[in-house]
Parts: structure tokens; C-alpha cells; sequence
């Protein structure tokens, strides 16, 4: 582990005194020894408070969005999952892929649940790759968890996500931590959409978990940085996850993030469209 | 606040008879926002009309809704109308209280109370409408016909005669399509040739008319008023500019090919016209067959040619055109009945031959010079048995339509074996006979006064036993299994759409219907447009039909493009996306669901904070923009919005209908 971490420092270091990036995104430590934070180091000698351990569980990529027309460079960590946030952001033309130096670090698994339904764990855009590659875990059912929901009767289900939202407080943590959120301005926050109310109610949150699924769902990578950055410990991924089970049985095998080229599912129009429903 | 007028129309008695006038005038007068609410018998008609300006002026109204018909039937009318008023034309609403409410209900006092909600939507709808402008936009006067079979060749002509310059694109060696291998043709049987080759041969001479045959459409941009076309000129290996079509290189090509033109029944050299009158009457090398091509061995014809026509290096070309409307006239092409009836022997037996086929045999200037022999021994036939609808009708099988010309041209083919071959026998076998259309039924009555033999049901099987071919198959009159010793077999297959219509179709936008055939803009109101602006359809294309129906709807297609030909430019409809720029994050999403290819990213120049940035944003073509809102539904931060459909004025809508 140290061994990898120091390889880390070193790499950042490097890039920094050379001037090929403005900054790094990495994780460093906090007070707590379970827990890490993301870190953006602007001088070589920042360098040394990288860490890398089990708990550097945090996505980094959604930073990227901060600075989308950066001076120079920006040094990013990436993992399987950073990668693939990084891929869809370069198709969604957020970001481009000559302002970033991705610093490869294949990943051995951290410490949050998510991981456990990792599919990718090595980068699978990088401009360095600090160390050998990892051998991919067999992740936990994909779609186990739409099942389960799927399997409910619909008052039961009904039921379930009534309750779920009963206690979403709105506070938009999961879009803010969602590497595929990428509106200027998001329908949320919006004075008089219409149709969205701002106040607390069942009807109103669901609205919202409906909403976010259809506006991500297509292009989901399912890194579960949503149901990490929830407060309320929500399950809000079996939504977006659902929307993908969907597609796949659509059309087949779909993952996104996977390359930087793919159109997402709900972005194209091809006459050959499926329209059975019509 | 608004001041709203409306204005109910009872349609003489067709909503007046089932929503209730005298409730839903004054209900409307009690919406938000109404200043003034009548009703009249017919508000399209002149009267109708002007009392409504009258009342606009009279009582300061600001925008109106009009409960009617449905605004496919007059939104336009009354836009017109309002061209003449105070009022923009697009301050206008409609709301359907006839095809969507007193046409399907039967329950008065219901019906009334839903145009009450049809009424209450459109008003709350119309208080947030906003005047729109027209963008207008320049049309290069100069069509492309796509297909030179009898529906471009129609179309180009009358396109061509009005003035307008056209070009007539064909990927054939010549013009003509599938008429000029016919023979005779029903109900009059004036032979195809002497009707279609004189215009033939107008084409080729007609001054506003470029011919570009042995061409393919590579690739279409832009809209209405302005198609880039790219169209590539297949090598011809023959330079027609100096070519007179002697004829003379064809006697000495060694090579022998199947003839395409007569559908294998004879052979052709390697250099070739499609056929003796072919136009352009001049040569072309079939690069496939060609010794001096293939192994560079021969160059035969190249010695004959007097005038040094020949170039066996000549390539590909692609030239890039501009045209203000496209008609798509690709035809259409028979089923391999071949590889789908195994039981007809799946094209092992000689004998035999599809329709086409035998409109060569019985021509003249067909392979056997219009004697009907028999393909395997040259005999003439003495039993032929017509099978109709095959692939056709047959949703397991093959194609569930119709293809329309078969019930009249079986009967033209009975009618010439009768004819040719006194004491011959003819069975048509049939699931029913159709013939709707001018002398139709007379001719048929004709031929089974002729004798044939019409026998209703289908042909199970055939097969060969003692040099003849055993048909066999129901007579569903009788209830009886039958059985027919035939001499030849003649099968009236199915139409579908001509090989590359998805990719050319794809290339202009334009939809395809189930069975693959072109989608007409509306099967009714506009059978001869696409959903595209600018593209018109002509012809089988479209759907089977018959000569008749074909060149009706070439000369249709064309009255269309001369309409908008002879505009210099034209007005764009406003109702299209717009996008909110400063909300647009350049994500795309809208580029690739657009269906016409309507929205492009473009660069901006914007600020962060003190920092100067280029970023792109969504931005919208007028011109190929058709307003459908796909985009609208696609932008998840709302940064696009249909004008005239914003999401405003349909929420508000929705409010009005359930709060
Ligand atoms: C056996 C038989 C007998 C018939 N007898 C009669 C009859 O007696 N009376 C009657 O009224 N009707 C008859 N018909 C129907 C008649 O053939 C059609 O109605 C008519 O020919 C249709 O003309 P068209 O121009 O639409 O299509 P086509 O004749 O098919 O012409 C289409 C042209 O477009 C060209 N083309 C196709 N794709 C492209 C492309 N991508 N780029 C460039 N060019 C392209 C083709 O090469 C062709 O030249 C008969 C049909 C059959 C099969
Ligand atoms: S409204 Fe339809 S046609 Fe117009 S830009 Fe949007 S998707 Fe394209």
C-alpha cells in the first residue's frame, strides 16, 4: 500500500514541477483514520500529503465540472470508475480530454459498499498507469436490487418508494456528487418549472427521484457516488439501475462510460428506432 | 392581462347537433382573461370571418381561440385571416371541439361539458402565447428527380415544361424503369413502348432536362430551398460527349452475360445499352464482365470505335449539386419469389417465370421476339396456369399488402396467351380479383370471355413430372383439392420498395412505413409529400400502384415543386426549437435525437467570472427544423423550447384541464 502511495507522491510531484498540470485532484487524510478527502494540490511539495488506503472512497472525477476551461492541465487520479466518469463527461462534451493528464491507479477495492458491485476496477483511459493492472472482482448481481423491487406487488412498491421519499430531504447531494449531472443550471433550482414544487412533500420528492433517474439513467455509470453522498443513506441507485435493466432487455448489452464514443441510449434517433410501443 | 376572444363554430350541425353552443359561449365567457365569447355557423366562411375582425377590433382582443375543427383542417385559415387584423398570426389557438369531441361522443350534456375543457385548456394556453415572426428563406429553383422510371420521367417533364430547370437522376444506363419492359398495358393495351419511349426521348431532349443516368446519390445535406446533393457519376468507360451510339461496338464484345433487361432470358455483351432504345442511346461497359477490365486482355471494341470513345481508364465522379426540391421516384422491384416458395421449386424448373418475365417473352422486341415459347424447350405452351398474389397478401409468407397491378395484369396476360395461342388453356388462380379503377371490371370480363379460367384459392405446391408441372392447390368455391398440368407457369409476384431505398431514405430524413415503402406526409391530406420539407414522392415508391396512379402522383409531386419553385423564397413556419443559450451546457443531446439532422453545435464566446471562454451551444437550423420537440424532451435542463408549444403553455394547459 505505501509502496503505491509513494509511487503517487512521486507521480504528482513530478507533474507539478515540470509544470504540465495547474493542480492534482487526489485524496489526502483527515482527522479521522477512516475517512479521506479530496485534495487538490497546486505545489510540488503538496505533493507529499497524497494518501492512498482503503478508505479513499470518494469519486474524484465530478470535480472536473468545477473547471471546465482550465489554464493548464488538470491532474486527475483515475480508477476504473473515474474513468469512465471521465469518458462520459469527454462525450458529453464537458470536458476535454486534452486538458486532462490522467494518472492511472488500478484500483484493489475500497472500503464502501459500492465497490462491491464494481465491474471495472483499472482505468481504461490514462496517460500513465502507476502500477499493474488489477485482476477484476466478480462483482455482486448487477440488478439484484431492481429485482428485489421488481418483484413487489405495485402497492408494495408503492409503498417502498413512498417511504423512501418520505425521507429524501432534498438537499441534492446525489446530483451534486453525480459525475453525469452536468447542467448549467439544474431543473431543481429553478424558480417556476411547473411541474417540480420546491416544497417537502411525498409527491414533490418523488417527482424529483423520478426526474434525476430520467435525466442520468441513460448515461449512469453506476459508480454509486449518489447513494455514498446520501445523507439519508437512500437507495436511490436501484433507479437509474432500473432504467438501465430496462435498456439492456431493450436493446442488450448496455454500460456506460466504457469508451468515449458511445452515444447514450436517449440521446440518439435512429429510424430503426424499436416502436413497438407507437 | 390578456383580453381574449372566442369564437365557437357549430359547423353547421356537425358539433352544433352534439356540444351545446348555448353553454359553451357563455361558460367561455366566464374563463380568465375572455373579453368578448360568440358562436356562429360557420366562422371559416367569409361572414365567419369577419365578424371575428370585426370583434377583434371592436372590443381591443389581443389573441382569440377558435373552438372548431381541428387545426389540421384550418389553423391556416384563420392565420391567414389574422394577417389582416392588429393581431400576429400565431396569437391564435384551436380548440378541437369536432373531431375530438362531438364526432366521437354521443352523450350531449357530456360532450358539452368536455368542450367546456377543451375550451378552458386552449384559453389558458393562449394568455401565454407570444407573437412569432416568420423567417424566410432563398430556394435555389432547380429540382432533382431520383429515378427515371414512367414516375420521374412524368414528373421531370411537367416540372421541366413549367419552366423550371430539373435534373433526372438514374442508376440504370438508361431511363424507362419497369414500363419500358413491359408490353401491353391494361385496360387499353396500347403497347407500352409507343407511350413511354416518346417521352423517353423528351427527356432527353428537353432543354431544362440534365440527364444524369448511371448516377447514385452519395450523400444529402441541407433543407428545403437548398439541398447539397452529392452525386456520383458510376464510371461509363465510353465518353458520351462524342459517342453518336453507332451501335457498332457492341457486335464484336466476346463476352455473353446474362441480359438484365430482358431478366436472363437472353444474353448481352459486356458493352451494352440497356436496350435498343435505351436513352441515352449510347454505350456504357459493365466493369464486372469487361476482359479488358478484368485481366486487361481484348480492347476489341475500343479497335471498332470509329470516333475513339472508348477509355478504359475513365473513373468515378463525384459532383456536389444544389437543388430547391428533391422527388424521390425510386420505384419499385419484385420479390425473389425464389428463395421464399421452396414449394414452387424455389426456381429450379425453367418453365417457370415471374410476370416480368413474361411481359418479355410476349414482347416483340423481347428475346423471343413475342412468340410465347417456353424457356426449357422453345415449344409453345399449351396449359399455363397464372398463380396471383405471390408474396403478396401473405403476412406469413411474404408481404401482407396488395401490390395492386397484379389482378390486372394477370388478366392482360391470360388475355394475350388467348390471343397468341388459339386453343391454348389459361388458369389464374386467385385469392379474390380487384379491379378498381376506369374500364377495370370491363377488361376483366373481357378476358374470362376469352376464356381463362379463373379458379379462387392458392397454389400449394409444384412440381415437375413428365416434362410438364403438376399445380397444385384448393378451389376454396368448390371446397375441392385441384390439380393442373401446366406447360408454364407464369407468377405474379409482389412489389417492394427497389434495393437502397433505407439508405437513401436515411440520407434525407425521410420515413419508411412498415413494409419499407416511402412515408407519405399524411395518407390523406398529403400523399405526395414526405415528412421532410422539399421531399416529394412520385410513383411505386410510395406504395404499389398502377401506371394511372403512377403518373397522377408524378404530376401531383411536380405541381408541388413548381409551386415552390416558383417562389424566389419562402417563409420558414416559426413554430420551431429555440435554445436558451445561456442555460445550454453543449451536452449534445439534442444533436443526435433530432431526427432532421437540425441541430449542430456551435462555438460561443462566453465569460467565467473575469476569464474569456469559448464554449459550444445547441443551435438550431430554421430551415431543417420541423417542430416535432424531440429535442425539447431530450434537454434535461430545459434549455431548448418549442416555440408555440413552450413548456409553459402546455403546463398551463394541463393546470387548466386539472386544477
Ligand atoms: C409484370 C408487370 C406488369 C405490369 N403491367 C402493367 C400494366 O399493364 N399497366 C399498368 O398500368 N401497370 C402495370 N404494371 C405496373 C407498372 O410497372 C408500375 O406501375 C410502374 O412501372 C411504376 O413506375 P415507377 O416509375 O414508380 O417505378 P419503376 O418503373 O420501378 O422506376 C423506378 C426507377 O428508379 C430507378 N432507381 C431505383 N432506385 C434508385 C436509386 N437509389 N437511385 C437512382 N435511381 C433509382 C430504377 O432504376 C428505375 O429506373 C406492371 C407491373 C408488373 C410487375
Ligand atoms: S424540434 Fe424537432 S426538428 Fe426541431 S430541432 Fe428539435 S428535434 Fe429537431
Amino acid at each position: 500500500m505505501s509502496d503505491r502511495q509513494e509511487k503517487m507522491r512521486q507521480s504528482a510531484e513530478k507533474l507539478l514541477r515540470d509544470g504540465e498540470v495547474g493542480y492534482v485532484i487526489g485524496w489526502g487524510a483527515t482527522r479521522f483514520c477512516d475517512r479521506t478527502t479530496p485534495v487538490f494540490i497546486d505545489s510540488p511539495e503538496g505533493a507529499a500529503s497524497l494518501v492512498w488506503n482503503e478508505h479513499a472512497v470518494n469519486s474524484l472525477a465530478k470535480y472536473l465540472l468545477d473547471d471546465k476551461y482550465p489554464d493548464k492541465k488538470i491532474g486527475l487520479f483515475a480508477r476504473g470508475c473515474e474513468s469512465r466518469a471521465v469518458n462520459r463527461m469527454i462525450k458529453d462534451n464537458q470536458v476535454k480530454r486534452e486538458s486532462l493528464y490522467l494518472i492511472g491507479v488500478p484500483c484493489d477495492g475500497k472500503s464502501s459498499d459500492r465497490c462491491r458491485l464494481c465491474r471495472e476496477r483499472n482505468p481504461l483511459v490514462y496517460d500513465v498507469l502507476l502500477w499493474e493492472p488489477e485482476a477484476n472482482a466478480a462483482p455482486a448481481d448487477r440488478f439484484e436490487r431492481v429485482r428485489g423491487v421488481e418483484a413487489m406487488s405495485p402497492d408494495e412498491r408503492y409503498r417502498y418508494w413512498g417511504g423512501v421519499y418520505d425521507r429524501c430531504i432534498r438537499c441534492y447531494a446525489c446530483r451534486n456528487a453525480c459525475p453525469v449531472c452536468s447542467c448549467r443550471e439544474c431543473y431543481v433550482d429553478m424558480g417556476r418549472t411547473g411541474f417540480q414544487g420546491k416544497q417537502h412533500s411525498r409527491s414533490d420528492n418523488q417527482i424529483f427521484g423520478v426526474t434525476r433517474a430520467f435525466h442520468v439513467g441513460d448515461r449512469c455509470i453506476e459508480c454509486g457516488e449518489c447513494e455514498r453522498a446520501c445523507p439519508m443513506g437512500l437507495p436511490i441507485m436501484g433507479q437509474t439501475q432500473k432504467m438501465l435493466k430496462e435498456i439492456n432487455e431493450l436493446s442488450g448489452e448496455y454500460e456506460c462510460g466504457l469508451d468515449a464514443d458511445s452515444d447514450s441510449f436517449l440521446g440518439r434517433f435512429d429510424l430503426d428506432d424499436k416502436d413497438e410501443f407507437m | 392581462m390578456s383580453r381574449i376572444g372566442v369564437f365557437v363554430c357549430h359547423c353547421g350541425t356537425n358539433i352544433a347537433s352534439v356540444v351545446d353552443p348555448d353553454r359553451l359561449t357563455p361558460a367561455a365567457r366566464e374563463m380568465p382573461g375572455v373579453v368578448y365569447a360568440a358562436d356562429y355557423r360557420y366562422m371559416c366562411s367569409e361572414p365567419g370571418q369577419q365578424m371575428i375582425k370585426d370583434s377583434i377590433s371592436e372590443h381591443g382582443i389581443d389573441r382569440i381561440v377558435i373552438a372548431s375543427c381541428s387545426p389540421r383542417m384550418h389553423e391556416t385559415t384563420f392565420r391567414k385571416m389574422l394577417k389582416g387584423t392588429s393581431i400576429n398570426p400565431y396569437m391564435l389557438e384551436i380548440a378541437n371541439i369536432r373531431e375530438q369531441c362531438s364526432w366521437v361522443h354521443a352523450d350531449k350534456g357530456r360532450a358539452t361539458e368536455k368542450a367546456i375543457g377543451l375550451v378552458r385548456m386552449a384559453v389558458s394556453k393562449v394568455s401565454k402565447n407570444e407573437p412569432l415572426y416568420a423567417q424566410s428563406i432563398p430556394i435555389t429553383k432547380r429540382a432533382l428527380v431520383i429515378g427515371g422510371g414512367i414516375a420521374g420521367i412524368q414528373a421531370a417533364l411537367d416540372i421541366a415544361d413549367a419552366g423550371h430547370e430539373v435534373v433526372l437522376l438514374e442508376r440504370e444506363p438508361s431511363i424507362g424503369g419497369k414500363m419500358a419492359m413491359l408490353d401491353k398495358t391494361f385496360p387499353t393495351l396500347d403497347c407500352s413502348a409507343c407511350i413511354s419511349t416518346p417521352k423517353m426521348v423528351d427527356v432527353g431532349a428537353h432543354p431544362n432536362i440534365r440527364l444524369m443516368t448511371y448516377c447514385e446519390v452519395e450523400s444529402v445535406s441541407g433543407y428545403i430551398g437548398s439541398f447539397e446533393v452529392a452525386i456520383r457519376q458510376k464510371a461509363r468507360y465510353v465518353n458520351h460527349d462524342i459517342c453518336t451510339g453507332c451501335g457498332l461496338c457492341e457486335t464484336k464484345c466476346p463476352v455473353k452475360v446474362d441480359s438484365e433487361f430482358n431478366l436472363g432470358l437472353s444474353k448481352r455483351p459486356a458493352i451494352y445499352k440497356l436496350f435498343p432504345q435505351a436513352v441515352p442511346s449510347k454505350p456504357v461497359i459493365d466493369s464486372e464482365s469487361c476482359r479488358m477490365l478484368k485481366d486487361g486482355k481484348c480492347g476489341i471494341c475500343a479497335k471498332l470505335c470509329p470516333l475513339g470513345c472508348i477509355d478504359y481508364k475513365d473513373e468515378a465522379r463525384t459532383v456536389t449539386e444544389s437543388f430547391g426540391a428533391i422527388i424521390m421516384a425510386t420505384g419499385y422491384q419484385l420479390v425473389d419469389w425464389a428463395a421464399m416458395y421452396g414449394e414452387y421449386g424455389g426456381g429450379r424448373y425453367r418453365d417457370i417465370i415471374s410476370g416480368l418475365q413474361f411481359e418479355r417473352t410476349v414482347n416483340a422486341a423481347g428475346p423471343t421476339e413475342g412468340h410465347i415459347l417456353r424457356p426449357s424447350d422453345g415449344r409453345e405452351p399449351e396449359t399455363v396456369v397464372i398463380v396471383k398474389c405471390v408474396g403478396s397478401r401473405d403476412p406469413k409468407k411474404g408481404k401482407s399488402y396488395c401490390s395492386r397491378a397484379c389482378c390486372m395484369y394477370a388478366a392482360k396476360h391470360a388475355h394475350q396467351i388467348l390471343e397468341k395461342l388459339p386453343g391454348s388453356r389459361v388458369f389464374i388462380f386467385y385469392i379474390d380479383v380487384r379491379t378498381p379503377g376506369k374500364g377495370y371490371e370491363e377488361f376483366y370480363d373481357q378476358t374470362r370471355m376469352d376464356g381463362a379460367v379463373y379458379v379462387r384459392g392458392r397454389i400449394s405446391k409444384i412440381y415437375e413430372e413428365d416434362g410438364g408441372l403438376v399445380c397444385q392447390g384448393e378451389d376454396s368455391l368448390l371446397g375441392s383439392q385441384v390439380r393442373v398440368r401446366a406447360d408454364m407457369v407464369i407468377l405474379e409476384t409482389a412489389m417492394e420498395p427497389s434495393q437502397g431505398i433505407e439508405g437513401l431514405t436515411s440520407m434525407l430524413g425521410a420515413a419508411r412505413d412498415a413494409n419499407n415503402w416511402i412515408q407519405e406526409a399524411h395518407p390523406k391530406l398529403r400523399p405526395v409529400e414526405t415528412q421532410v420539407g422539399g421531399v416529394f414522392l412520385a410513383g411505386t415508391c410510395q406504395g404499389p400502384k398502377d401506371i394511372p396512379d403512377t403518373v397522377s402522383q408524378a404530376s401531383a409531386a411536380a405541381a408541388k415543386v413548381i409551386g415552390l419553385l416558383n417562389k424566389s423564397e419562402m417563409e420558414t413556419s416559426p413554430m420551431i426549437s429555440a435554445v436558451e443559450r445561456d442555460k445550454c451546457s453543449g451536452c449534445g443531446a439534442c444533436v443526435g435525437i433530432c431526427p432532421y439532422k437540425a441541430i449542430t453545435l456551435q462555438e460561443i464566446d462566453d465569460r467565467l467570472g473575469a476569464k474569456r471562454i469559448k464554449r459550444e451551444v445547441a443551435s438550431v437550423n430554421s430551415g431543417l427544423c420541423q417542430g416535432c420537440g424531440a429535442c425539447t424532451a431530450a434537454c434535461r435542463t430545459g434549455a431548448l423550447d418549442l416555440l408555440g408549444f413552450r413548456n409553459g403553455q402546455i403546463l398551463e394547459e394541463v393546470d387548466a384541464l386539472c386544477l
